[in-house]
């Protein structure tokens, strides 16, 4: 019993109690961590990796000779790159900012206590996630009654809203701000509005940053809406540079009709392997490089409860 | 009614902010619901969904006819629901407690960080990491480890190969919402277990756990109403849409993609849709209510 007691007493500095089942768990972590890390790894070595090399060894992460040609060949692109980044950047920040906006306004007003069709609304918003039209026949409204293909608006308004979103941004508000607060603004003379916008919405950072982080990589990442509904090559965001580049180079490759001089006017002999480890670099990086900025917020800001409130 | 509308009124500035989200919800979400009405029809994209003559069940007809297909993608979509989420549900539990277990806290936190990179590449990058991989001319396995499959002419291999994709890009991630409740769980339970004399997995099995069951409940139940649908660039780009690897590896949501594409088997397609919704629909319900019979404080409504 008072063995039992002594360790109590240890207890509140927890670096006595490292024993060797600790650097076990931080071995077996680690490894978990380098299965992670490795392909992304490979990735940047790929990259810069001489394509003879390649062709010879396989892809390696110790290559024999190291080349800047991969790389090169991603600025090649040029214009197309340029405009890429920019549609996909408007697209981001645009559909991201819109969706954190509407949806916290959403998720505000269905928190109010005494609001009658807040009951409604919350179930008009989960419905969504319970019964949806599908790819299909989402695919025929919006191109042939809405009109929008080959529209920007597609790749924004689909990953829009989502019903989970707003559930997370909604348990946040009820959890974390006091009402109080947003009562004595009220009392104060603030109006519903200025109450929102001044109170709740600076107090709402840290679910907004964790929610709209995860938007903005829905967005950036999003290679299937641009798949199916973008046409032109000025609107082309950067994933579906990354899906027909590399069709195209394989195109090039592959196939034994087209006449040489297309094939000389590519560049001569593509360095297939590593541009397009480079493309996936150029694709990847802005997310790599944006991530550790946010992600202090994900713990904080990512709780989930139910619409039922 | 007259006082619901009062309420609504002196509402109105609530009425106003919801507004927005419920438009886009309803022309996104809503109008194409209506549109699984083609199921039932003889669709011709010219003719529109309304416009099209109606066929009665002529459709799910067809979708009977030709079961192999839809046998193989329903079986196929199921499959990897129930392992993903299996395996996905108690690796994240794990990776969360291990993390919060770990107490060397600086470098937890540095290796949770890199454990949550692959969530944010998105799958048309992906599927070029796995071909520098499992390629049967460039390929690391083949160069370095001496393998001879050739992945991508082998179905069999790849219910594997998709599954260690998956743990890949999600776990880490998927860790982070446990982990958020573990950060909850009052120090001072911890303080009166160690009193009482229980050890390490005690603790875990008795108050770690416990605490994390409304979090998993909650998570699998938003789970059950997608058990039809499929992370669709796993399947689509990761494979590289490879017709010889279909048998193992095509879902119901690449197979519609793969149909939009190539404009074709539209009633087929839609009737397949329409089970999708329907299926989705009546899981989530069925699941719902076994959780609010069960412990209503977890379900969802």
């Amino acid at each position: 019993m008072s063995k039992k007691k002594g360790n109590a007493d240890l207890a509140p500095s927890r670096r006595e109690r490292a024993g060797i089942g600790q650097y076990i768990l931080g071995f077996c972590l680690l490894l978990y961590t380098l299965f992670c890390a490795l392909p992304v790894i490979l990735v940047f070595i790929a990259a810069f990796t001489d394509e003879q090399a390649i062709n010879q060894n396989g892809f390696s992460f110790f290559p024999e000779k190291w080349s800047m040609a991969g790389m090169n060949m991603v600025l090649k692109y040029g214009k197309q790159l340029l405009t890429s980044y920019g549609i996909t950047i408007l697209v981001t920040v645009g559909g991201t900012f819109l969706g954190l906006l509407v949806m916290s306004m959403f998720a505000y007003s269905i928190s109010r206590k005494g609001f009658k069709l807040a009951g409604f609304l919350s179930i008009y918003l989960l419905i969504p996630m319970l019964f949806n039209g599908g790819q299909l026949s989402g695919y025929v409204i919006f191109t042939r009654y809405y009109h929008l293909k080959d529209s920007l608006w597609l790749l924004v308004l689909p990953l829009c809203v989502s019903t989970m979103n707003v559930i997370i941004l909604r348990t946040f508000i009820v959890n974390s701000i006091p009402s109080e607060l947003m009562e004595a603004a009220k009392i104060d003379g603030a109006g519903e509005y200025r109450t929102f916008f001044q109170i709740t919405l600076p107090l709402m950072k840290p679910s907004l940053a964790a929610v709209g982080f995860m938007m903005a990589t829905a967005y950036w990442n999003d290679w299937q809406n641009a798949l199916l509904y973008i046409a032109s090559d000025s609107k082309k965001p950067l994933q579906l540079l990354l899906v027909n580049i590399q069709k195209s180079i394989e195109f090039l490759l592959n196939n034994n009709n087209v006449p040489a001089a297309a094939r000389a006017a590519m560049g001569g002999n593509i360095p297939q392997y590593s541009s397009t480890m480079a493309t996936v670099i150029v694709v990847i990086g802005p997310i790599m490089v944006a991530y550790p900025f946010f992600q202090k917020y994900f713990v904080k800001g990512l709780t989930v409860g139910s619409v039922k409130g | 009614m007259k006082e619901f509308l009062k309420n609504t009124w002196k509402h109105r500035a609530h009425v106003v902010m919801a507004l927005p989200a419920f438009l886009i919800l309803f022309f996104i979400m809503y109008v194409p619901m209506a549109g699984l009405v083609m199921a039932f029809k003889s669709f011709d994209y010219s003719k529109g969904i309304w416009g099209s003559p109606w066929n009665g069940l002529e459709n799910f007809k067809f979708l009977l006819t030709s079961k192999a297909t839809f046998l193989s993608i329903t079986k196929n979509t199921l499959f990897y629901y129930f392992v993903f989420t299996a395996l996905g549900t108690f690796l994240n539990v794990v990776l969360a407690v291990a993390i919060d277990q770990c107490v060397f806290k600086k470098a937890s936190r540095a290796m949770q960080t890199i454990m949550i990179i692959p969530v944010f590449i998105s799958y048309a990058a992906v599927q070029f990491i796995v071909y520098a991989f499992i390629s049967s001319d460039t390929g690391i396995l083949t160069n370095t480890f001496g393998l001879t499959t050739r992945f991508y002419s082998t179905p069999a291999a790849w219910p594997w190969i998709l599954t260690i994709v998956k743990i890949w890009n999600s776990v880490g991630y998927g860790s982070v919402l446990y982990m958020s409740v573990l950060a909850g769980i009052d120090t001072e339970l911890y303080e009166a277990a160690e009193i009482d004399g229980a050890n390490r997995w005690q603790k875990i099995w008795h108050i770690t756990l416990p605490a994390l069951i409304p979090m998993i409940t909650v998570m699998l139940l938003l789970s059950v109403g997608s058990i039809m649908r499929s992370d669709t660039g796993l399947f689509y780009q990761v494979t590289r849409n490879s017709g010889i690897l279909y048998p193992t590896t095509q879902v119901i949501d690449s197979y519609v993609l793969n149909a939009i594409f190539k404009n074709s088997n539209f009633g087929f397609t839609a009737a397949t849709s329409f089970f999708q919704s329907v299926v989705g629909l009546v899981m989530m319900l069925l699941a719902n209510g076994l959780v609010r019979k069960i412990s209503p404080e977890n379900s969802l409504f």
